[in-house]
């Protein structure tokens, strides 16, 4: 956690403020998303509380708040309650571990009558030497949220969505975590940080001790893994339970699937569970394939060259570019989280069949494609 | 201090959640007890920072056989096989006779490290583990050279377990059968 009393409460800090962002975030993407809902389908959406409906959200969240807490008669209690609770937790531990943005130089100070020591703050929650492995581990840790919430309570919908929506996790996980393999492969590191290091500069492909290098592209991992996002990126929607892969609440079958028999802030905090999925998904589709924090064309240490002109202190100047950094990195998180949005408003459901026949037959089939090319392709180019 | 306390807190966690596997009577909450002794002794590896290790339990273990248990003991009604192992002379007998086999193999067990000096904790012999890629790329060298055989007839098992399994289901006629 750190060396002195300084660092450690910074640190313990910084893992609620990041959790706050999540659970502060949903609102404003539900806002979007009912506003870009009603925008595809030529509508209005929500316009009548606040600016542009801003305040709509804050009213659900008093409405979810005040409402009444009931048990079905045939639920176990136990699991019925601990279930919501546990939907928050995978999701908030597993976007701890993406970095955010540079990390914060803070030089020596005095505060309290003594004098505290340099520290270097990391934008992130904490870093894990395996992040990628650690988030995939956690985020695994899901499937038990919507099984414990189909069986505690006691509701045969409930329990066939919670049956369907975990088989979906268990099936596209094989495909998801063997597109990330690729990844692994290409930058040699399992540690988030590295591997935004790895997409610096302009686009360089090395082979037969020729090197040829790109003018105008970025050096992102999307132009040596195509394949292997677009098939990351799709088996993130069917983790997520969203459409077109949310066959857990498939409501003209199941009312509402795991949910059914959740009201009021119960059902909030699964509703804050699937956006941090979201979360998780978009934030690591930037890491692995858009550069994480890096602007395009413009190096870290530019950034940082410019924030010492401006500014006073090495440390002020190492906040302005975490923070120019951090702008970065939530406009690529915006866009795909929009993706997110957009798809959900324009493709229909898959029947249960053509889903699993598209994680087995086609997205598992190809991701260990992917990872037999780029294995033989490392290989080549290392000759 | 801090891993002091982390170990107890951990160690308290694991044994509890231990205990509940066995005493719960109920297959799912033992099954759902089983899942938290993973995801902690998953912890627990942090703690000696096996981190590699700690994930790959949590992605096998935790993430997918248990949940794998835990959906299959959801989707089946097992109360004829509650009632079934509640009463009765016979599941009496089995019992008590595996509360004696439980209990020499503990008493066993408590004996051989004793003799063995185990219970003497060793941290000056024990290599400090660098970061995350370097102890993967050490599991990943000894797996493929040293114990390739066994990693591969392992991997061979498994493909007869999954084969054998689908050609059981189909024989009794996969999703179409009839009781």
């Amino acid at each position: 956690m750190g060396k002195d009393v300084f660092e450690i409460t910074v640190n313990a800090l910084k893992l609620v403020v990041i959790f706050l962002m999540i659970v502060q975030s949903v609102p404003i993407l539900v806002w979007l998303e009912r506003r870009g809902s009603a925008f595809i389908q030529n509508r209005l959406g929500p316009n009548r509380v606040g600016p542009l409906g801003l305040m709509q959200l804050l009213a659900d969240a008093v409405k979810f708040l005040t409402k009444e807490n009931f048990v079905p008669d045939s639920a176990k209690p136990f699991l019925y309650y601990a279930a919501p609770v546990f939907a928050l937790i995978p999701g908030a531990v597993a976007f701890m571990a993406i970095p955010l943005s540079t990390p914060i130089q803070v030089g020596t100070f005095e505060m309290f009558g003594q004098s505290w020591g340099p520290y270097t703050f990391l934008f992130q929650g904490y870093d894990i030497g395996v992040g990628i492995v650690f988030i995939l581990g956690v985020s695994s840790l899901a499937a038990y949220t919507l099984l414990m919430a189909g069986w505690g309570s006691g509701n045969k919908y409930s329990l066939m969505g919670a049956l369907r929506a975990s088989a979906q996790t268990i099936s596209y996980e094989l495909a998801l975590g063997l597109s990330i393999v690729g990844v692994i492969l290409l930058f040699g590191t399992f540690n988030l940080t590295d591997m935004i290091h790895a997409q610096t500069g302009p686009l360089t492909f090395a082979m037969f001790g020729h090197t040829i290098s790109s003018n105008y592209l970025p050096n992102w991992g999307i132009f040596y893994q195509p394949l292997g996002a677009l098939i990351f990126f799709t088996t993130t929607f069917a983790e997520s339970n969203r459409l077109p892969f949310d066959l857990a609440e498939g409501e003209a079958e199941l009312v509402a699937g795991f949910h059914t028999e959740y009201g009021g802030f119960k059902f909030n905090m699964f509703f804050i569970g699937e956006y941090a999925h979201m979360m998780i998904a978009s934030g690591l589709m930037v890491l692995f394939y858009f550069g994480g924090y890096q602007i395009p064309y413009v190096s870290v240490a530019q950034v940082q060259d410019w924030a010492t002109t401006v500014t006073s202190t090495p440390g002020w100047a190492s906040g302005l570019t975490a923070l120019i950094h951090f702008l970065s990195f939530s406009i690529k998180f915006a866009v795909f989280l929009w993706i997110f949005i957009w798809v959900r408003w324009t493709l229909p459901r898959f029947r249960y069949d053509q889903l699993m026949d598209l994680g087995w037959k086609t997205m598992l089939p190809w991701a260990l494609a992917n990872t037999i090319l780029t294995a033989a392709a490392i290989y080549i180019a290392s000759l | 201090m801090a891993d002091v306390f982390l170990f107890w807190f951990l160690a308290v966690v694991l044994l509890v959640s231990g205990l509940g596997v066995v005493l719960m009577s109920n297959p799912i909450y033992s099954a759902l007890s089983l899942a938290m002794t993973m995801v902690t002794v998953s912890m627990l590896f942090v703690t000696l920072s096996a981190y590699f290790i700690a994930g790959v339990q949590l992605i096998v273990y935790a993430g997918a056989v248990m949940v794998l248990f835990v959906m299959v003991i959801m989707l089946f009604d097992l109360k004829g096989e509650l009632a079934s192992f509640s009463r009765g002379k016979f599941t009496g007998a089995v019992k008590i006779a595996s509360v004696g086999l439980l209990a020499g193999l503990v008493v066993g067990a408590i004996k051989e490290t004793i003799s063995s000096g185990l219970f003497v904790t060793n941290t000056t012999n024990n290599p400090i583990v660098g970061s995350g890629m370097e102890t993967t790329k050490q599991i990943g060298t000894i797996l493929f050279t040293k114990y390739v055989f066994g990693f591969e007839a392992l991997g061979v098992l498994l493909l007869v377990i999954a084969i054998g399994s689908v050609a059981l289901a189909r024989s009794k006629g996969g999703t179409h059968a009839k009781h």
